[in-house]
């Protein structure tokens, strides 16, 4: 009982010093709990959207996906004839059904040419208005569309792009492109996740998006009262016979659900990583502040000690004490968690997907995991400060207090960590030799964690040698107060180590992933100027995005353009000598020339010989696996087509970027087995332009690409900085997250140096009291802050670089074949690490130039 | 009451004043209203140049507050103190840390030396701070008056209580400083010991002019001052000059008996 008062008795006088280790603690649950109600509410929402939206059963064209979705390489949607809608009306149980067409792979525009997509990635619908949108929505102001010319806007989108009654739409489909006005605007009355959605009325609709009257993508059945929804469906399914896809309300919920999830969980566990890393440097933090709250209560331990404490005692009430911390951290982070995930909704509502709050799902198991993580932590990380506390002797109560260096300790450690280290490095080593992809992603794995952990092990000495060089370096010019700084660094290595550690940890992640992107980003570069004898490059900037025909014809007929290539891809299965059937591939077509447009490699054969009539070429790995030769034959069934066999005229090397896994074949060759309805668009076309001709051919291509927004249209520098871009996006978004991790080890320098500050609190005296200035204080304070955090940033850089560097090498097996340290990144991060260690030394050093001088020296 | 002001004299250090530093009617009190304790009650004081003056009482006197005040260490709540001509009182922290750097000298009873510094370190650093070069023919004539020679290069925690004490004694002489203040300097040391620096203090008069000002409770340690200022109840009850050990024994155990009887 009494270890529980001194425990609590100290926590509270302390509260001060633990402030700093609760933020970080509640940083980390905060984050773990508030990407758990976030996603949870996200999976809410959509299950009320899906289970408002879906009708009783729905009858989907044979070709659709489990989703619903629409989108086909072709550009239409699969259609069942009208003729469905009269039986479905016909089977008993059906009270009404209707009959719908839409598609996702329209571009819409406005008067000014403008897309009206939503930039956040969903989709844009047309489809036509049915009974089964009007129980959803309501319109708010016109009227529903009638008509050829008429179309209705969702208030979202209206609002957004700011359209009004009567404005003009362009729709662009396979078909072609029509124009309406708009009719109506009508509102979400459940959650819209993002779509932009345009209404035609049904008969314009299937002319707009199918090209002919007649056919419906879908048709929505009501069951009569008392059918369930099961029996209507078996009812359904058997008037209707093969080749339709018949569902309950609950399958395509649970359909919809699940591939709703699937993207969640990719969010989800990316983000509990990332928490995962924030928790990790928070451990350091915690065993820093432990352990120097443990060296502050030495003398009063030692009594404790000496009065009769056991050493369990002891260690039992440090670890109360963390239990304490880890709880008050845990509870306000889980509270903080929702408030985190209300931001994200807010954030997300921002990019248009409107969240309510109302949705908002706090599962009981939230803030439990959030808690138990939280306190575990805590005390785990605790758990070594603690049993140095036990090892206090009764006689550290006489002596005066500081902490005397554990020499022995030391040298344990130093052996440690450079094993650890050396195994670390022969692990890299042996990755970036490796020449197969698998074992050598295992070494680089092992490599990775062994550096971190020797790195961190091993901290204590580096600091003790880096401190000195940065000290000769960036001290020296300060003169006696520089001089002191890198004294204060240097008199307890362990904790500097530690601090620094903690940075390390996400400027290392930061610096290796900033190496691959950039080597990415080179590498391919590399290969486009090597292998790409092409001038321009059309495509869309969505997957299912294509060049429509009519915009294929235009490019030809583009003046100043020597060639002009085609290239699509086809799903198929594959059958390969060795007998084995590889479901779900795919198949690229494309026009011969696409061997001169991209001179991928070729390990066996020759590339154009792939374009000959019932050829193909199909790339390294694959044919190894399947022990395919030139001159093998591989039976292809290509979906929506016949089956063909074609014969294998080159095989591609693997080290490539561009195209990676392709196989090839020339579009006349897939044509002879696919109907022409369902021939795919085109993906992207290349078109080269005739010598000298490139500027104009360049300005004329944009200018009829132009007439379809959902298109771009790059010469070979704008490709690369597209792909810099895209690159650079997502490095910045991995940037962002890792913050979390990085503000973590600030709060670290910035606990460190305010415990610190305290524990010198007489010494801070003396030295004000034999003339050093409130200025020369806080200096003193500020560069030993910088030190330190440049510190972590050169351990951290080095071994991110390291790490970058060994990926590079493991990726070259891929096509990574050139390894680009992106120094300016590199630089800036270890300059903006040294103002890290200016702004985390704020406050530190405005308290200790605030201590009364002699209070300083009275302190006992 | 006794007061402890002298008729200032000229003469000792050239044009200077004999009088190195001076309190008048200085008062120093703690909270407010019933709470309110008065440490130093109206006291009037001058410190002679180039003299060892001790200050000495019962724990509760005052005597450590009014060495901190002299010291600019501590801030008074009435009065006025000179450092010669420098009226310190009412100086801004950034002027009264340069008038500790420059001017003053400090040793205190314990945790004098820096322990991330060596010895010569440590003696140098107030003119490190200051950006002066020491004066090097003085350092090696402070730091042999002192007997450090072979031991410059020593981190505090590789020295003895005493050694401490003595490089403590060293930095405050290295500088030159008008006054010199000690805080019981000798208070953690054995007798030995205490002799030793309360010798290096008495020959730093004697020999290189320096003043001291001593706030102590040793009888033996003020013998060895020129002049022991006693302090009672916030005030100078009486002075002593060229005491002797006995002496200032005798005159504490009259007051112990006066304060009891009273």
């Amino acid at each position: 009982m009494t270890v529980l008062k001194t425990s609590l008795r100290n926590f509270v006088a302390h509260k001060g010093r633990m402030a700093l280790s609760a933020v970080a603690v509640l940083l980390s649950v905060a984050f773990v709990c508030g990407t758990l109600v976030f996603t949870d509410t996200m999976n809410t929402t959509f299950d009320k959207l899906f289970q408002a939206t879906a009708s009783d059963v729905t009858v989907s064209a044979g070709g659709a996906s489990d989703t619903g979705q629409t989108t086909s390489r072709t550009g239409k949607p699969p259609v069942m004839p009208a003729s469905v809608l009269g039986t479905v009306r016909g089977v008993q149980g059906v009270r009404s059904a209707e009959g719908t067409v839409y598609s996702t792979s329209v571009t819409v525009i406005d008067a000014k040419k403008d897309k009206l997509s939503p930039s956040s990635g969903a989709p844009t619908i047309v489809g036509s208005w049915s009974g089964n949108d009007a129980r959803t929505m309501k319109i708010t102001s016109g009227a529903a569309p009638k008509g050829p010319d008429q179309v209705m806007v969702d208030k979202d989108t209206a609002d957004k792009h700011h359209l009004k009654l009567g404005d003009d739409i362009g729709m662009i489909s396979v078909v072609g492109t029509h124009h309406a006005r708009v009719s109506g605007i009508a509102a979400f009355e459940v959650t819209n996740p993002g779509a932009a959605v345009f209404y035609l009325d049904t008969k314009t609709a299937q002319q707009t998006l199918i090209g002919r009257t007649g056919v419906y993508t879908d048709v929505n059945v009501t069951a009569a009262k008392g059918v369930p929804d099961d029996r209507l469906k078996k009812d359904v399914a058997a008037a209707l016979g093969h080749g339709y896809k018949v569902r309950t309300a609950k399958e395509v919920a649970d359909a919809n659900q699940k591939s709703v999830e699937s993207f969640l969980n990719v969010m989800k566990y990316a983000m509990l990583g990332f928490a995962g890393i924030a928790f990790l440097v928070g451990i350091f933090l915690i065993i820093n502040t432990f352990s120097m709250l443990v060296a502050q209560r030495t003398r009063e331990i030692g009594l404790m000690r000496a009065i009769g404490s056991s050493r369990k005692q002891v260690n039992r009430s440090v670890l109360v004490e963390a239990l304490l911390l880890g709880v008050v951290g845990s509870v306000l982070g889980v509270g903080a968690g929702v408030g985190i995930a209300v931001g994200l909704m807010k954030l997300m509502s921002g990019m248009g997907m409107e969240l309510s709050t109302d949705d908002l799902t706090v599962a009981w198991t939230t803030p439990a995991l959030g808690l138990l993580l939280g306190v575990v932590v805590t005390v785990l990380a605790a758990y070594l400060p603690a049993r140095r506390a036990g090892k206090v002797s009764p006689m550290a109560a006489l002596r005066d207090a500081g902490s005397p260096a554990d020499a022995k300790a030391g040298a344990v450690r130093a052996v440690l960590g450079l094993l650890l280290t050396g195994a670390g490095v022969a692990g890299l080593y042996v990755a970036a030799t490796s020449d197969q992809a698998k074992t050598g992603s295992g070494w680089l794995g092992l490599g990775v964690l062994c550096t971190l952990v020797g790195f961190v092990v091993v901290g204590p000495l580096l600091a003790a040698g880096l401190v000195r060089v940065l000290g000769v370096v960036l001290l020296r010019v300060f003169g006696p107060v520089g001089r002191m700084a890198e004294r204060n660094a240097l008199r307890n290595p362990r904790r500097t180590g530690a601090t620094g550690a903690a940075l390390m940890i996400g400027l290392a992640l930061v610096a290796c992933l900033s190496v691959v992107g950039s080597s990415m980003v080179a590498s391919a570069t590399d290969q486009l100027d090597k292998t790409v004898g092409t001038d321009f490059i059309v495509q869309g900037d969505q997957e299912f995005a294509f060049v429509k025909p009519e915009m294929v014809r235009q490019i030809k007929a583009t003046p100043g353009l020597e060639r002009v290539t085609e290239y699509k891809i086809l799903d198929a299965d594959l059958t390969t000598p060795d007998g084995k059937v590889v479901k779900n591939g795919t198949i690229n077509a494309a026009d011969a020339t696409y061997a001169e447009d991209v001179r991928t490699k070729t390990v066996a054969g020759r590339l154009a010989d792939a374009y000959r009539p019932d050829s193909m070429s199909v790339f390294e790995g694959f044919a190894k696996e399947h022990g395919i030769k030139v001159g093998s034959t591989v039976t292809v069934a290509f979906k929506g087509g016949r089956t063909a066999r074609l014969t294998v005229r080159a095989i591609t090397s693997d080290e490539v970027v561009i195209d990676k896994g392709a196989m090839y074949a020339a579009i006349p060759t897939v044509a002879k087995y696919m109907p022409a309805d369902k021939m795919p668009l085109d993906q992207i076309v290349f078109a080269t332009a005739e010598d000298g001709q490139q500027a104009a051919a360049y300005a004329a291509l944009k200018r009829t690409v132009h007439a379809d927004p959902a298109l771009n249209v790059r010469d070979q520098t704008d490709f690369k900085k597209a792909l810099k871009d895209q690159i650079g996006q997502l490095l910045n978004m991995i940037y962002g997250l890792l913050a979390l991790a990085i503000i973590v080890a600030v709060l670290g320098v910035v606990n460190t140096l305010a415990l610190s500050v305290v524990e010198r609190t007489r010494e801070i005296g003396l030295m004000r009291a034999i003339g050093l200035s409130r200025r020369q204080l806080r200096r003193m304070i500020r560069l030993e802050s910088v030190v330190i955090a440049v510190f972590g940033a050169l351990l951290g850089l080095g071994l991110g670089m390291g790490w970058g560097a060994t990926a590079q090498k493991l990726l070259a097996l891929q096509g990574l074949k050139v390894l680009d340290i992106p120094w300016p990144t590199i630089i800036a991060v270890f300059i903006g690490s040294a103002f890290v260690g200016l702004f985390a030394a704020l406050i530190p050093a405005f308290r200790a130039g605030r201590m009364n001088v002699l209070n300083a020296i009275a302190t006992d | 009451m006794t007061s402890a002001v002298t008729i200032p004299r000229h003469g000792g250090t050239g044009e200077r004043t004999a009088v190195a530093a001076r309190a008048r009617q200085v008062v120093k009190a703690y909270g407010s209203g019933e709470t309110r304790v008065v440490a130093l009650d109206h006291v009037d004081v001058d410190i002679a140049r180039g003299r060892f003056t001790a200050i000495m009482g019962p724990s509760g006197s005052g005597k450590s507050t009014l060495m901190h005040c002299l010291a600019g260490l501590d801030t008074v709540t009435g009065g006025q103190i000179f450092l010669d001509e420098t009226e310190i009182t009412g100086l801004k922290d950034k002027k009264l840390t340069q008038l500790r750097r420059d001017r003053i000298g400090f040793i205190f009873q314990a945790f004098n030396l820096l322990p991330t510094l060596n010895a010569l370190e440590n003696i140098t650093l107030p003119m490190d701070i200051a950006g002066r070069k020491p004066d090097r023919a003085w350092l090696d004539r402070v730091v042999e008056t002192v007997g450090l020679a072979g031991r410059l290069k020593h981190r505090p925690t590789q020295l003895s209580g005493g050694q401490q004490q003595r490089v403590a004694v060293a930095r405050a002489l290295a500088a030159r400083p008008e006054i010199i203040f000690g805080d019981e300097p000798t208070g953690n040391l054995d007798s030995r010991a205490g002799a030793e620096v309360l010798g290096f203090l008495r020959r730093s008069v004697d020999e290189l002019g320096q003043t001291i000002v001593m706030v102590t409770h040793d009888p033996v340690a003020a013998s060895y001052a020129d002049r022991v200022l006693y302090l009672a109840d916030g005030r100078i009850v009486d002075e002593m000059h060229q005491p002797t050990a006995d002496q200032v024994l005798d005159r504490m155990k009259d007051f112990d008996s006066r304060g009891r009887t009273s």
